[in-house]
């Protein structure tokens, strides 16, 4: 990659900046599509949660009190569908799309009007979802996974939800290749891959691992779809399909998919932890390579989402050695962290609350991840709020929390504002109580015996219940804080220097803040250390 | 941007190609499972090697046993308690089912070999097992079973014990 390349790119960006709606709807600059993603999943993430609420609401007392189970069911299902692919997915490609120029010397993303419409397809893919609550049999009701026969069966909400999600996959493929093609072709001279910071390399994988799996998704909706309305028989036991197999499929699909949500979120925290301990990332190779492994093991675990289906013991005995091998390079991800902050200066701004606050919360969800890989124990917690509170550790304490503890330390060079520090540290500490109280019951929920996914329980899982629920209606308006300071910020938060973190030194913090609307229009010549941390820069100039 | 151009061409063909991939594993999975065996829940009987003579049959002896749950409605029991037969041979067995309640009901058999190994060597032809039995209120039946006991079975086992538990199937009214 040479400097010629990159000034290529950049003469085909306009040089004013749009206004209006316009500048929204035809947007093309990195930065105006990454505002775009994160505002957008922020609406998703109310949705998801609103959903989440009216579930915990239904949970708080036995017997039923608001709504009918199949109504229930709909929640469940949309919320699941509404956070993994509306909120949690397009938050990281809208980071990825903001900073990832900005942390290698790129001038813009490689494909900018493929990355409007990545960006433009989500919202019809979000409104077929939610209408699908209105049309003659309401929402999906088989659970986010949709496994068959129960999706083969269900009414036409089914079927807006499996177009929801093929848009939705043409969406991430898209956002997934322009986060490759600029990572591999558009860094600036001097960025080399084995330098690069750790959220880039982060961001790669993820989006390799989007590219390999989002069509095996859309592929078996697809067989549900002709399942349903072409008269194939692929999961219909009576013409000689098998409904097991849909599960073989999607968790094929579906375990990578659990990496493509927590790898960004791996490499936020590798960016975070460094900067407020004032000391260099430990162990950057490891990373890149723990990573990378954690990558590839994905995809030979996937069933261990089914010990119960009647896998013969040997295919058990595999899947279960071999979930428990992704432990090794989580665990040295975990080890680097902590040694990283080990003797470290460290502040607790915001951003590191959060940061520290994965880690910790993030490794209980990852050890109960460990404790369901044992076939022998996971057939007692199939299905049971055990695995509920297992994945709400890794995606609420892991994906949510990495991702306020981006928005947090990239707001000031996003918007050129401060946001308020006070409310800042009020939303981390009301987030941490409040999710521990919603979600750890439920592990003795689950160990007691309680299952997912039933609007109704025994008498004895009520006082758990009743904790969980008043936890996660606090937790729910807590996101109020945090929306309330973004907002107030950004209109009217005291100007931000340039590096407003004293250990930041990764390039999005030698550009002037806010970042300009066009930067490295000419690539900088850099010398850098590992994590991409810029030990010089010579040029590197914008508008 | 030739570059660029042309790693986009190759990033959405590995996207095809896995779109081509799921409904690959359709036909994988099914030719993995059949050539490794891994998912024959239903083992088909080897056929005798060709040539082989044909082990003589040798005497065992057949106990017949019924249980019914304590509180359900039925009377269960075997016309002769026990006899002698030949591995290799057909054995007729008759059981007499009453239904001792006043109301229609529908019944499942299931059927228990002692010691549990000897199972596998009991082949039956027919049974009243192999499927639902609806009663009419007092209504008594005979039901036939007919079963070889299979020349391979093993030597220890010369005494065996065939027994039934009917069980009520909820839900389901004779009609
Ligand atoms: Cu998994």
């Amino acid at each position: 990659m040479n400097i010629a390349d990159g000034t290529q790119v950049a003469s085909h960006i306009q040089h004013d900046k749009p206004r209006g709606l316009a500048r929204w709807l035809f947007a093309t600059n990195h930065k105006d599509i990454g505002t775009l993603y994160l505002w957008f999943s922020f609406a998703m993430f109310i949705s998801g949660g609103v959903m989440a609420l009216g579930i915990r609401a239904e949970l708080f007392s036995p017997g039923l009190q608001f709504w009918q189970p199949e109504l229930f069911n709909q929640l469940t299902t949309l919320h699941g569908l509404v956070m993994v692919f509306g909120a949690i997915m397009p938050a990281f490609t809208g980071l990825a799309n903001w900073m990832l120029p900005l942390m290698i010397g790129a001038p813009d993303m490689a494909f900018a009007r493929m990355n409007n419409w990545s960006f433009w397809l989500l919202p019809p893919a979000a409104l077929l979802l939610m209408i699908s609550f209105w049309v003659p049999g309401g929402a999906a009701a088989a659970g986010w996974t949709l496994y068959a026969p129960l999706s083969t069966q269900g009414g036409m909400g089914t079927d807006l939800t499996i177009f929801a999600i093929h848009i939705l996959g043409v969406s991430s493929i898209m956002g997934a290749i322009n986060i490759v093609v600029t990572v591999l072709n558009l860094r600036a001279p001097g960025m080399t891959l084995m330098k690069m910071p750790m959220f880039a390399w982060a961001s790669l994988i993820t989006a390799y691992l989007i590219i390999a799996v989002m069509p095996v998704l859309a592929g078996v909706v697809t067989m549900v779809l002709t399942d349903r309305h072409f008269g194939t028989h692929f999961f219909n036991a009576a013409g000689g399909g098998d409904p097991v197999m849909y599960q073989h499929i999607f968790w094929f699909f579906g375990h990578p998919e659990v990496y493509i949500m927590a790898l960004p979120a791996f490499g936020i925290v590798s960016q975070v932890i460094p900067t407020f301990a004032r000391k260099p990332l430990f162990g950057y190779t490891s990373m890149v390579y723990a990573t990378s492994s954690i990558a590839i093991l994905s995809f030979m675990v996937w069933a261990h989402h089914m010990f119960t289906t009647g896998m013969p013991a040997t295919a058990q005995l595999f899947f279960m050695y071999a979930t428990m091998l992704i432990a090794v390079p989580t665990g040295v991800k975990v080890f680097n962290w902590v040694a990283t902050m080990w003797e470290g200066a460290m502040t607790f701004e915001t951003p590191m609350l959060f940061a520290i606050g994965f880690v910790m919360l993030f490794t209980i969800g990852g050890l109960s991840g460990v404790i369901l890989s044992v076939a022998a124990v996971d057939i007692q917690l199939q299905d049971t709020y055990y695995v509920v509170a297992h994945f709400h550790y890794v995606l609420v304490a892991g994906a949510l929390f990495s991702l306020f503890s981006a928005v947090y330390y990239w707001f000031p060079k996003m918007t050129g504002k401060m946001y308020s520090e006070k409310l800042g540290q009020l939303h981390f500490w009301w987030s941490l109580v409040w999710f521990n109280i919603t979600f750890f019951p439920m592990h003795f929920l689950g160990l007691a015996g309680m299952p997912r996914r039933i609007p109704d329980y025994a008498l004895q899982f009520t006082d758990f219940n009743a904790i969980a629920s008043v936890g996660a209606f606090m937790f729910g308006f807590g996101q109020l804080i945090f929306f309330y300071n973004m907002v107030r910020s950004i209109r009217h938060g005291q100007p931000a220097p340039q590096k407003p973190w004293e250990g930041a030194n990764t390039l999005e913090w030698a550009i002037a803040t806010p970042a300009p609307y066009h930067s490295f229009v000419v690539a900088p010549q850099l010398e850098v250390g590992d994590n991409g941390v810029i030990l010089e820069m010579k040029g590197g100039e914008h508008h | 941007m030739r570059d660029n151009r042309i790693l986009l061409k190759k990033l959405l063909l590995i996207a095809c190609l896995m779109f081509g991939f799921a409904w690959a594993l359709i036909p994988m999975y099914r030719v993995i499972c059949e050539v490794t065996g891994i998912n024959r829940v239903v083992k088909a009987d080897a056929a005798p090697a060709a040539g082989s003579s044909i082990a003589p049959g040798v005497p065992v002896k057949l106990v017949f046993d019924a249980n019914v749950q304590a509180g359900l409605p039925w009377q269960v029991k075997p016309l002769v308690r026990s006899m002698m037969a030949r591995t290799g041979e057909f054995v007729r067995v008759d059981y007499e089912i009453t239904n001792a309640s006043n109301r229609r009901v529908v019944g499942q058999a299931i059927p228990r070999y002692l010691p549990a190994a000897a199972g596998p060597y009991v082949h039956k032809l027919d049974c009243f097992c192999f499927k639902e039995q609806a009663f009419a209120p007092g209504e008594t039946r005979r039901f036939p079973v007919v079963f070889v006991v299979s020349r391979e079975l093993p030597a220890e086992l010369s005494e065996l014990t065939l027994a039934y538990t009917v069980f009520d199937v909820p839900g389901k009214v004779a009609s």
